[in-house]
């Protein structure tokens, strides 16, 4: 066996730039699978990680009247949690309200957070040291469609516990730049102990962001974990998987053509040295393996290779990330500015396997003839 | 001198003692407007972006919490009734035969597209019930001297904190009317007119509802006929009866 | 001579079969991948142009300023004659209706009273018009979770957590309740023939989709309709075309008029504009690498041609023709076989990407969840660089690799040439 290695290593060097030409090829197939593949786990891990720091923390604990797809039930969907509960706890309280830009009316969710609070990205301290009476932060959507900015103020309007209506100006004090829209559109954040003062709704709270990893089970409260939170994100990953890989099937394909190509001119041209071979002893198993080595061969090149120029690249790119421009965010899917590739040892041990395998096959194939070759007129070179 | 003194501070002052007590002349106002029973027909025309519409219904309504309203025209209206028990309201729809109970943030949809709610339709405690009065001032509106009302919510459950109202101090009904949030923001704006006297008393014939944080011309509502303490029978305010 | 070398390539098939077979692989896989790249990097844009944009989409001005509050009361008036003057004027787009609406959907018990009501999301278009394609446009059939898709007028569909949470059953009645064009409050019954879910939690509660004429008669939009959704008929979103549309369109536009039909294009809304241009430069820039792996392919491919056939030009040269000569003909047949492989490729490869633009591929199956919202279509797109992408590494990296093996000719003495023939 090892013969065979060294053999298939020495015609291969032997046959100088064709190799290096399959091998090239083959090589460009695996680190685009690497790049791909890297890309979108990095996406994966990027859009977990926003979602996990915008919106889901460890996990909700959600009133059960509420649900977040019906703003309807925001109306009675909230409550008091026992002091005994709220270890870990940050509360939320929303309420509908309008605001009032430019003579227009937009209804939107008024939230209110506790401030102080670190387990959500939401940059909650400008609350905090604000002076205003009702400060507010805002998204960059929310900002863009209502055309507000810093220091704008403007006209809310909201209902107090019995129903009376109150109306105030709010102080833009931040915006915000999230990735995740289901945090932005169409809301106002503002501390919650000014909602409950507005409101008189002391103590109340829509929903928690848990900042321990454990549930917290009160009746009357839902708790969703984080895992149960972020499965329809990654169904969306794994979508995206499905469809990129078509794109470097196919570019595997044109590199293993390549190969099959070499395979069948170099078995029809050494057909004396196969006759050799045999005539010196060797099975016609082992002469299959043989030549099924050196095709196979050509992967261990495309890795070499491909370590060469990938792993700078590949390194490069993971560090610098791929810019995405701002795209739609309507489909509730989180994309970031830049995307930062992440090769895990799975995807890197699966694509070397890949290619290694599917070079062997495809190597093997046309190899089979030799098993059908009469060794005399092989050795003569007559044509078979 | 010394007295010219006293009349300029007297002035200043507000001459608070001068003013009628303000329960008084809501009462005075109530005898103008409250019945026993009523019923009017009325139109109502709402102002829109792109065109304007006019509602014509027939409405009865008996004390504060039972009203039944039927929509006449225009043609897309017409059937459709409205009843109102206490503080649920149910809407019947000739096209669909359903019947189907509002409730909730429903309420707080506009009522045919105009500037107002159901639920402010639905107010129904008399104002002396829900706001302590008291006369801030006088005021001449359209060459008719008001008194200028302050009324203050004395319990929680109320859609506006205060109020305003300019109440004619000759013929005792409101010209005009103020609703304010608990900030002191002014919300909505209603506007009296037509005042005529109708079976012994005054009465604003036609009103313009305006909410004021909104871009607009409000919504007229323009009563054409209206007959006080009839005789409606029972049944009209019975979820039976909108389905006739 | 040319003709000669043809005939020398049909019928010496082991000459010429296989490199042309490779060739003709070789190509119709770059042009099918290119086209396929091109289609799935679109995939976003081309789920917000099923969904929300169409590739050109047709408002009043007033609606446009507020699309975020779907405003029906400024919606388009007089769609029918619209959509016939677009549908005459420029055939090559489809033009469709859609409107969508917010309002309240309340379930009756035996007495015709409110057993329970939510809030509702409604969708309406042109469904029970089989022309109009929007059934596979938004994947409805593949969605439905019970129930069939409305065959009649009065039917809809309503998401299948809704239907859950208002124990709605196929079959049942309910009523809509909302606001007309006018601000008028409306009622109409419908029987849910089905239930349906995207898979995207906020598409699927609340939804009520139904054929766009019931909704027009509830919401008083006679004629009317908040938008018209152009989508051109290659099944892809182009940007030069839609431009010209738009222009076209526009250009009648009366300023004055904030309720005139103003035409929209893809790229101008939900910020698709920086993606599209993001979406072509790494298209181009994944195209340029495949185009170079196949180059570097077929290269090889023309230097094993010309290895191949080292036998041949030894007998050749044995027999005294001249080294130029034999060159000569080498690069012309490498020419002869680079475009007959190259046409035969290049319509294979167009072939597919218009089936897989048109007809897609559904990899619904292939996925956990089938009722994704995301694309499960895979989809290429046909630009006219198609055309000659593959003649890149089916002719000119083919010639020149045949070119570098023929320079073996002159090296080869030609006595070194009859001892290899053995003889």
């Amino acid at each position: 066996m090892i013969l065979a290695f060294q053999l298939a290593y020495r015609n291969l060097m032997g046959a100088g730039l064709r190799t290096w030409l399959n091998a090239a090829v083959l090589s460009f197939a695996f680190v685009v699978i690497l790049f791909f593949n890297g890309l979108l786990d990095g996406w994966n891990q990027q859009a977990k990680r926003d979602n996990i720091e915008w919106e889901y923390g460890k996990g909700q604990l959600i009133h059960t009247d509420y649900d977040p797809f019906d703003p309807f039930s925001v109306q009675d969907g909230h409550g008091i949690l026992p002091t005994s509960a709220k270890e870990n706890l940050v509360p939320i309280l929303i309420r509908q309200a309008s605001v009032y830009p430019e003579g227009r009316m937009l209804s939107i969710s008024l939230k209110g957070i506790e401030v102080p609070q670190e387990i959500l990205g939401l940059p909650t301290d400008l609350l905090e040291n604000s002076k205003a009476d009702i400060p507010t932060i805002i998204g960059k959507r929310m900002a863009t469609s209502a055309n507000l900015k810093v220091n704008d103020e403007l006209l809310l309007r909201w209902r107090d516990k019995n129903g009376t209506f109150d109306a105030k100006n709010v102080t833009i004090v931040g915006i915000f730049d999230s990735n995740v829209p289901t945090i932005d559109n169409g809301q106002f954040w503002i501390p919650i102990k000014k909602l409950w003062e507005m409101t008189g709704m002391e103590g109340h709270a829509t929903m928690f962001i848990s900042e321990a990893d454990q549930p917290v089970d009160v009746p009357g409260w839902n708790f969703r974990s984080q895992e149960d939170l972020l499965r329809e994100l990654s169904e969306i990953i794994e979508m995206k998987k499905a469809s990129s890989s078509i794109m470097y099937i196919l570019l595997l394909a044109i590199a293993l053509l390549a190969i099959f190509d070499t395979q069948v001119l170099s078995i029809f041209r050494r057909q004396k040295e196969i006759g050799t071979y045999i005539s010196l002893g060797m099975t016609r198993q082992q002469v299959v393996g043989l030549f099924t080595v050196e095709g196979g061969m050509y992967s261990i090149f495309a890795m070499v290779l491909g370590c060469a120029y990938g792993i700078p690249l590949l390194l490069y790119l993971s560090a610098t990330g791929i810019g995405i421009p701002e795209a739609s965010q309507n489909m509730g899917v989180s994309l970031a500015d830049r995307i930062y590739p992440v090769y895990g040892i799975v995807l890197i041990l699966g694509t070397i396997a890949l290619v290694v395998i599917s070079a062997t096959i495809v190597s093997y194939l046309p190899a089979r003839k030799i098993a059908k070759m009469d060794p005399v007129n092989a050795i003569k070179g007559k044509l078979q | 001198m010394k007295s010219l003194l006293v009349i300029v501070f007297s002035l200043i002052i507000g001459g608070g003692g001068d003013f009628p007590d303000a329960n008084e002349i809501l009462k005075k106002v109530d005898e103008n407007l409250m019945s026993k029973n009523r019923i009017t027909e009325s139109k109502m025309v709402i102002y829109g972006r792109r065109n304007s519409r006019t509602v014509t219904s027939k409405g009865y309504s008996e004390g504060d919490t039972k009203s039944f309203t039927e929509y006449l025209s225009p043609e897309r209206e017409k059937g459709t009734k409205m009843l109102k028990l206490e503080d649920r309201l149910w809407i019947y729809s000739p096209s669909t035969d359903r019947t189907i109970q509002l409730s909730g943030h429903m309420l707080r949809q506009s009522v045919m597209g105009s500037d107002l709610s159901y639920e402010d339709m639905m107010e129904d405690r008399e104002l002396t019930e829900i706001y302590n009065a008291k006369v801030i001032g006088e005021e001449t509106i359209e060459d008719r001297k008001v008194w200028i009302l302050e009324l203050t919510a004395k319990v929680d459950d109320v859609s506006y904190e205060s109020r305003k109202s300019w109440i004619d101090q000759e013929r005792y009904v409101p010209l005009k009317e103020e609703l304010y949030a608990k900030s002191g923001q002014l919300l909505k704006r209603i506007t009296l007119s037509q005042v005529e006297r109708l079976d012994g008393r005054w009465f604003p014939k036609k009103m313009n509802y305006k909410d004021m944080l909104k871009d607009g011309k409000g919504t007229d509502f323009i009563i054409e006929k209206i007959e006080f303490d009839a005789d409606i029978p029972d049944y009209i305010f019975s979820k039976a009866s909108l389905k006739k | 001579m040319i003709e000669f070398l043809l005939k020398g390539i049909l019928r010496d098939k082991s000459r010429s079969l296989l490199p042309i077979i490779i060739v003709t692989i070789g190509v119709s896989l770059t042009v099918m991948l290119s086209g396929y790249i091109r289609g799935a990097m679109g995939d976003i844009t081309d789920q917000n142009a099923r969904f929300e944009t169409g590739h050109v989409k047709v408002v009043t001005r007033a609606y446009h300023e507020n699309m975020d509050q779907l405003p029906i009361d400024l919606a388009l008036l007089g769609v029918d004659s619209l959509q016939e003057v677009l549908s005459t004027k420029y055939p090559d787009v489809q033009w469709v209706k859609r409107t969508r609406f917010g309002g309240l959907i309340d379930v009756p018990d035996e007495n015709g009273e409110t057993k329970g009501q939510g809030p509702a999301a409604g969708m309406s278009l042109q469904l029970l018009d089989d022309k109009s394609g929007e059934i596979d446009r938004l994947n409805i059939a593949s969605s439905l979770v019970k129930g069939n898709l409305p065959t009649k007028r009065g039917e809809a569909l309503i998401g299948d957590d809704f239907a859950h949470k208002l124990q709605i059953e196929t079959g049942d009645e309910i009523t809509y309740v909302g606001s007309t064009m006018n601000g008028s409050m409306t009622f109409k019954n419908f029987v849910v023939s089905g239930t349906i879910r995207f898979g995207v939690a906020a598409m699927d509660r609340g939804t009520i989709i139904a054929d766009i004429a019931d909704v027009q008669e509830m919401l008083d939009l006679f004629d009317g309709s908040s938008e018209i959704l152009g989508y051109f008929n290659e099944g892809v979103y182009n940007d030069d075309k839609a431009k010209t549309l738009k222009a076209d369109f526009n250009q009648n536009l009366d300023a004055a008029d904030e309720f005139a039909p103003m035409m929209l294009t893809l790229k101008e809304q939900n910020n698709l504009a920086s993606y599209l241009d993001y979406v072509d430069l790494y298209s181009a820039f994944f195209v340029g690498i495949f185009v170079m792996a196949m180059s570097i392919v077929l290269w090889n491919t023309g230097l094993l041609g010309g290895l191949r056939r080292y036998q041949e030009f030894g007998i050749r040269l044995a027999l005294g023709e001249a080294k130029n000569q034999i060159y000569k003909t080498l690069i012309l047949e490498a020419i002869l076989i680079g475009v007959i492989g190259s046409v035969i490729g290049t319509a294979i490869g167009l072939g597919i990407t218009f089936y897989m633009q048109y007809e897609g591929i559904d990899i619904s199956e292939m996925l956990n969840n089938s009722t994704m919202l995301m694309p499960t279509i895979l989809r290429s797109k046909f630009t006219p660089d198609l055309l000659y992408i593959g003649f890149i590494p089916g002719l000119i990296a083919m010639v020149i690799g045949n070119a570098l093996s023929g320079i073996g000719i002159y090296k080869r003495e030609t006595a070194v040439l009859f001892k290899e023939l053995e003889v």
